[in-house]
């Protein structure tokens, strides 16, 4: 039996889309694998396929998911479908298809021994664990007409699990997340619904050059590194442990550490 | 109210003398309440609570932690805001600590406010300043994130009362953990008085929840519970007496978190303990995990520690030590032990306790598996049997595993261990470590 390899758009729409024609191959699924990009060496005895994005196929998956598996399940098959790892897809799909195969519906991500289910698993936990840092060290600041503004460059695509949590917290106000990373926007007008913008014209242009900030911003950052600086207690000082805490990786977008 | 408050200062100067002043106030948790924004202000909060930022001393910053006023009255000999110290003096307007709390919440540098005071003029005085600040914020900023204030002992019931339907968390400070070492240390302030507060607090959340019951919509006390902290090191007490009172603390007032902090001599006091070695972090670090085995572990005082035996292992955790203590009860199958069992396995924490369980209903679970779910096997190979096989053949001897987790355990690297007269391999902590000298102690949990 030869094996059959589906290429898809690395996304969470791609993904879906391609679970939705491995299954339409009617075909054995272990002879089915998904990849979310061209691979560099292509294998002999193999067959690649296409597949494009499609949100009719899509919203049939979600819908299959959330009746068969549950909402726990698909919002982790959400995350690991999120991660940066390229192996991502093929986990989603396998863990799926033993969901289904299985059923084991809610339980399905209790299955730990399947390597598949172990790895989503795993993925998920790395993109939740990413979303929970962002949503501790994100820093606003205030652009001149009151209009707050955050850049971020997480490794997985966190901005789907972060933006639920500021919109609910920060309702009354106007702001905006840049994943620079991914040059994505996630965009909350006051009181209205979150939505997210991908590849918007000119973005990058108005991304390289500073933001002009409020007068009032400075202001606030000077008070707030201060205060950062004076709650420390010298005799307990342990400069390891606070970046085994805060990773450099998330200090270059903080201002209590980038003024130093 | 009138307000009198000291001269103008600019505000960059008040917050930085204020922190100053808070900086050894450690529960600063924004944990326990669950809240959704109402659309009509800003802020929500998050049970599990979140940190914001991480200090040079690798402590989490959660909440704009200050204090109101660094007056005090009070002439506790611990604390560096005493009454007979100069140090630079400063006190907020409750609209400055207004404008701090929602312009650092709004650029996610704060989880909310912790708002603790030194003594102005009178308990009183100061709780009702207190208070006024809280409600300024929650009404007319309308502010919906995290609240923590201090009942200040001796303060009247109802401004107690009145901060506890406006904060999330509240706390009265132990201090020390016994009353006579409270006496010493802090000639102003009585047991009594702190013990009442935190009583008075215990029952009104406890009343509270059944308004809930009854009222769905009846305003919430105390949503998050109360706390307290003791300081650890500036007297010879031992880590018996210092968790039995703990234990006291949570069976009997119900309290969400006790919170331990290894004494800095800032006041340079020639009769108290100014270790060269710096604060004892591992000793405090010890009481920490012992304070988990009590809250998640389902562990009692009385089994970690005796009279005889009233200090922890500085080399290995309070779990590992209490399991070669007890090797009678192992080794602990995987695949058949009940979940109270597994909870007793030094490297198994409450998580993969529950993904055991969860897991090994699909089928024998093998150590490969319990790897991948996060079960520490250095650790839990002492201790453990999969399928009746342990990992490797492995000495099931006190010595022998003490001295194989010693050399493993990151925060007790370096702990020498030696042999005792009992013939057991430890390294006993004394109070000569702490550069005291052994008075007469008061036993355990008496004042309680």
């Amino acid at each position: 039996m030869e094996e059959k390899y589906i290429i898809c758009e690395d996304s969470l729409e791609g993904i879906f889309t391609a679970v939705y024609d491995a299954y339409a191959l009617r075909e054995k699924h272990e002879h089915i694998h998904l990849l979310t990009e061209e691979e560099d060496n292509y294998r002999l005895f193999a067959v690649y396929l296409h597949s494009q994005p499609d949100l009719v196929k899509t919203n049939k998956v979600i819908k299959t998911l959330r009746s068969r598996l549950g909402n726990e399940v698909y919002l982790a098959l959400c995350q690991a479908a999120a991660s940066f790892y390229a192996d991502k897809a093929e986990a989603v799909y396998k863990t799926i298809t033993d969901g289904i195969t299985s059923g084991r519906g809610r339980r399905t991500m209790d299955d730990l021994k399947n390597p598949y289910v172990a790895r989503t698993h795993e993925l998920a936990r790395r993109t939740a664990n990413e979303a929970h840092k962002e949503i501790e060290f994100l820093r606003f600041g205030e652009l001149e007409k009151g209009v707050l503004y955050a850049k971020i460059g997480p490794e997985n695509n966190v901005m789907p699990f972060i933006m639920p949590h500021f919109a609910d917290r920060l309702s009354p106000e106007n702001f905006l997340i840049y994943d620079e990373k991914r040059n994505l926007f996630g965009v909350h007008p006051a009181g209205k619904e979150w939505y997210m913008v991908s590849d918007a014209a000119g973005a990058e242009a108005c991304i390289e050059t500073e933001p002009v900030w409020s007068d009032r911003e400075l202001r606030y950052r000077g008070l707030f590194t201060l205060f950062h600086d004076a709650i420390a207690i010298d005799a307990r000082r342990n400069t390891r442990l606070q970046q085994q805490m805060v990773p450099l990786r998330f200090q270059s977008y903080m201002v209590e550490f980038r003024s130093k | 109210m009138e307000i009198r408050i000291a001269p103008q200062m600019s505000l960059m100067d008040k917050l930085k003398i204020l922190t100053d002043a808070a900086r050894f106030d450690v529960s600063c948790s924004s944990s326990g309440s669950s809240r959704q924004n109402d659309g009509k202000g800003i802020g929500n909060t998050l049970a599990a609570g979140i940190c914001h930022s991480f200090a040079a001393d690798g402590r989490c910053i959660s909440l704009l932690k200050i204090l109101f006023t660094n007056e005090c009255i009070y002439d506790c000999r611990y604390c560096i805001n005493r009454r007979s110290n100069d140090v630079a003096r400063a006190s907020f307007t409750p609209d400055e600590v207004c404008e701090l709390t929602m312009e650092f919440y709004r650029r996610n540098y704060i989880e909310g406010l912790f708002l603790s005071s030194g003594i102005l003029y009178s308990p009183n005085y100061t709780m009702e300043l207190i208070c006024e600040t809280v409600y300024r914020l929650r009404t007319l900023h309308r502010f919906q994130g995290y609240i923590h204030v201090k009942a200040i002992p001796g303060a009247d019931p109802l401004l107690i009362q009145r901060a506890g339907y406006l904060a999330d968390r509240m706390s009265v400070n132990l201090e020390m953990a016994t009353a006579q070492g409270l006496r010493e240390m802090a000639p102003n302030k009585h047991r009594s008085n702190i013990l009442r507060p935190m009583r008075q607090i215990q029952n009104g959340i406890e009343q509270n929840r059944n308004e809930i019951t009854l009222y769905k919509h009846a305003p919430r006390f105390c949503e998050a519970g109360q706390s307290t902290q003791m300081v650890i090191g500036a007297l010879p007490e031992s880590d018996y007496q210092i968790m039995s009172v703990a234990e006291n603390l949570y069976d009997k007032f119900s309290l969400k978190r006790v919170y331990y902090s290894a004494f800095v001599n800032v006041n340079e006091d020639k009769d108290l303990p100014a270790p060269a070695a710096g604060p004892p972090l591992l000793r405090e670090h010890r009481l920490y995990q012992a304070d988990w085995l009590l809250r998640f572990y389902d562990f009692k005082v009385d089994e970690l520690l005796t009279e005889k035996r009233p200090n922890f292992n500085l080399a290995i955790d309070p779990k590992a030590d209490w399991a070669v203590r007890h090797l009678e009860q192992f080794p602990i199958e995987i695949n058949r032990a009940d979940y109270r069992s597994l909870l007793r396995i030094p490297g198994v924490g409450v998580k993969s306790a529950r993904r055991i369980v969860a897991v090994r209903r699909f089928g024998s679970l093998t150590f490969e598996d319990l790897k991948r779910m996060g079960v520490v096997l250095k650790r839990a190979l002492y201790f453990i049997t999969c399928g009746g096989r342990m990992m490797y053949p492995t000495k099931l001897e006190e010595e022998y595993i003490v001295r194989n987790l010693a050399g493993q355990d990151p925060a007790g690297k370096g702990e020498k261990l030696f042999r005792m007269t009992d013939g057991t391999l430890y390294r006993q902590m004394s109070l000569a470590d702490y550069g005291v000298q052994t008075y007469s102690q008061p036993t355990a949990g008496a004042a309680i």
